[in-house]
């Protein structure tokens, strides 16, 4: 057994590349998924290129980075980039690599400082990524060195939402509004309730975990049917509560670009108690609810989210939970990424959020409480990450790939349960009346599928009648 | 006087710590965690606070920030669940080896009270992972005398590492 991919054999990469897609594609046809593209090194470089660099990535949250000068250092893909507020209040995202010879200008994971100096010949450069100076300019150039050429690489684009910044490497997409579409509708009820709205606790829990990053997307996109069975010792513990219901309860919802969420139906377990997401009265009593619609007030009171995936690799969890055994009862929130480090290893990151209006106490309990369940070393997450561990394993198989195993995601196919899309439906996307049928974890492959392919004409949407079949949350209603 | 100012009075409290910290590692490494909770006060505070690589060096390690603060509940629960045998992380247990260094008595704030520095480097091999995992570390203890023996009354665990190599902390530091 081994944890690294086998050497992609001799030859044109990028057309064996297109050979596994086609592979992808056929398999997805009948809700099944390749082993290979868990752990291959050509998926993985294809990735980085197709997606990484071509997309909306979360970067930071805005109160990471309060002040003027402040920077964290965070990644897009497999690069290194800098976060900086810069003294406009303007936010910035730079790459890490030194215009003269590559030697990464900041070295630090956060800080404050104005400027950033390489430590290889001291070429300068400002917090807005600008080249401010070039040691002994006079004797070694002779002139200014033009920073309109020689200034840090700088994301084209970034924007934020709710305070979440994101960064495209690519000028060429749309507004992050539009990318997110029902994901950003979604997290504005998951953070906007209350005008303050919600700020880091800290900074980020950092593991590296040999799995791909698309497992633990998948698995946030809405993988309800493994916390039965993973998460039973929570349950034994009374770390949680009627967990064989995690499924039947689930309420799906579906967006366009690969997003997606799970919700549950709490209420019709706790009743009046379970609404906005079991939160206790002293928090959930101060969220303003009076700028909701109709279908908005149904989800954050009867559906709320409790966990989600922003495509590619951006995930959110929302549970109430115990402090401890038989202990009053919080909601925890935790916004995480998963970093690929290689086609077989992540780097996973969490933060735990609270929210503003919350007395430094109440902030702790909720802090400490998120991390006891999800975190390195949260009762929870500590279990998920055994779980990816083995997909990767699989996905390195010489066996599997000989025998061309595929993954089952035929759980809707064939189910009692009645899986179709809620017709009563008003928001954005697709919403389904169970956690059941895996749609979620096909929305998302069939995205990621659409994106690694890359534009063609059949990709051209049709005016008039709605394309079918392919994915059903890029039906725009 | 305090029984640190006195050369026999360190000796004394060193060879306690020592005894303490030594006997504690053997006990996890040897999966006895319910003999290992015996000798937990029923007040202690176990912190890992979350460090990063900053310039300076004072702004490292952000004590307000948690990998896990836990009190003596929060270790009672995971003892708890690595013996339903479904905490899938632990199953089967890792195994272990915890190597205690460069033990320093570092203050006595009361005569019942012994502050202790120490080093921890522990080796994990998981289930069947092809792999070992190495997690080094440094502790801030606080260890109380009592008439029952030597109590653990506060750690904190600093991690070398800002990005941990072992993919959970599902053992104990």
């Amino acid at each position: 057994m081994t944890d690294h991919p086998p050497t992609p054999p001799a030859g044109d990469r990028s057309a064996r590349l297109a050979g596994l897609l086609e592979r992808v594609e056929e398999q997805l046809a009948d809700d099944l998924v390749p082993v290979e593209i868990f752990n291959d090194e050509d998926v993985f470089r294809g990735e980085m290129e197709r997606i990484f660099t071509h997309t909306w990535v979360f970067v930071a949250h805005e109160t990471e980075i309060p002040k003027s000068g402040d920077f964290v250092q965070r990644r897009i893909g497999l690069d290194p980039v800098i976060v900086t507020r810069d003294g406009e209040g303007g936010i910035n995202v730079l790459s890490n690599y030194c215009r003269h010879r590559g030697t990464q200008v900041c070295q630090t994971d956060a800080g404050n400082s104005r400027f950033f100096k390489c430590p290889y010949h001291g070429w300068t450069y400002s917090n807005t990524g600008e080249l401010v100076g070039t040691p002994m300019l006079q004797r070694a150039y002779g002139e200014r060195v033009d920073p309109t050429d020689w200034s840090l690489l700088k994301a084209p684009r970034v924007e934020s939402r709710q305070g979440f910044v994101f960064a495209s490497l690519s000028e060429d997409v749309p507004p992050l509004d539009e990318y997110l579409g029902g994901a950003g509708w979604m997290l504005d009820l998951i953070v906007g309730l209350h005008p303050d709205g919600m700020r880091v606790a800290g900074p980020p829990d950092r593991y590296k975990v040999r799995a791909n990053w698309k497992s633990a997307a998948e698995n946030f996109a809405g993988d309800v049917y493994h916390v039965p069975n993973l998460h039973a010792s929570g349950e034994q513990v009374r770390m949680a509560y009627g967990i064989d219901g995690a499924a039947d309860l689930g309420r799906s919802y579906e967006f366009e670009n690969g997003h997606n969420f799970m919700g549950h139906a709490w209420t019709e377990v706790l009743g009046p108690d379970g609404v906005l997401w079991g939160y206790p009265p002293r928090v959930k009593d101060h969220f303003d609810l009076s700028e909701l619609d109709e279908t908005q007030l149904r989800v954050v009171r009867d559906e709320p989210p409790t966990v989600g995936n922003i495509f590619p690799n951006f995930s959110f969890i929302r549970v109430f939970s115990p402090t401890v055994p038989g202990g009053p009862l919080v909601a925890f929130t935790s916004f995480r990424q998963w970093q690929p480090i290689g086609p077989g290893e992540i780097e996973l990151w969490s933060w735990q959020f609270v929210w503003k209006f919350q007395s430094d106490e109440d902030a702790l309990e909720d802090y400490v409480t998120g991390q006891f369940q999800f975190g390195s070393a949260g009762i929870f997450e500590q279990d998920d990450t055994v779980a990816w561990e083995g997909i990767a394993r699989a996905g390195a198989s010489p066996w599997a790939r000989k025998a061309e195993m595929s993954f089952h995601y035929q759980q809707g196919n064939k189910s009692e349960i009645d899986q179709s899309p809620d017709p009563d439906w008003k928001g954005p996307g697709l919403h389904r009346l169970t956690g059941y049928g895996e749609h979620n974890q096909l929305n998302f492959y069939r995205h990621w599928l659409k994106v690694m392919k890359g534009p063609e004409p059949t990709d051209v949407k049709p005016t008039g009648a709605a394309p079918t079949g392919v994915e059903p949350a890029e039906v725009q209603s | 006087m305090t029984a640190t100012e006195t050369a026999g009075g360190l000796d004394q409290l060193l060879t306690l710590a020592s005894q303490f910290l030594a006997r504690e590692a053997r006990l996890l490494d040897e999966g006895r965690e319910e003999e290992w909770f015996e000798l937990l006060d029923d007040d202690i505070l176990y912190v890992i606070p979350i460090r990063q690589a900053t310039q300076p060096r004072s702004d490292e390690i952000d004590r307000s920030a948690y990998r896990l603060r836990d009190t003596k509940a929060h270790l009672r629960t995971r003892i708890d669940r690595s013996q339903t045998g479904l905490a899938y992380s632990e199953v089967p247990p890792s195994r272990t080896m915890r190597l205690v260094g460069s033990v320093e008595v570092t203050g006595a704030p009361q005569p019942d009270l012994v502050d202790v520095s120490s080093a921890l480097l522990v080796y994990r091999q998981r289930g069947i992972d092809p792999h070992y995992d190495l997690i080094p570390c440094r502790r801030n203890d606080r260890l109380r005398l009592t008439g029952d023996g030597v109590r653990l009354l506060s750690r904190e665990v600093v991690l070398t590492e800002t990005s941990l190599t072992t993919p959970n902390l599902a053992v104990i530091l």
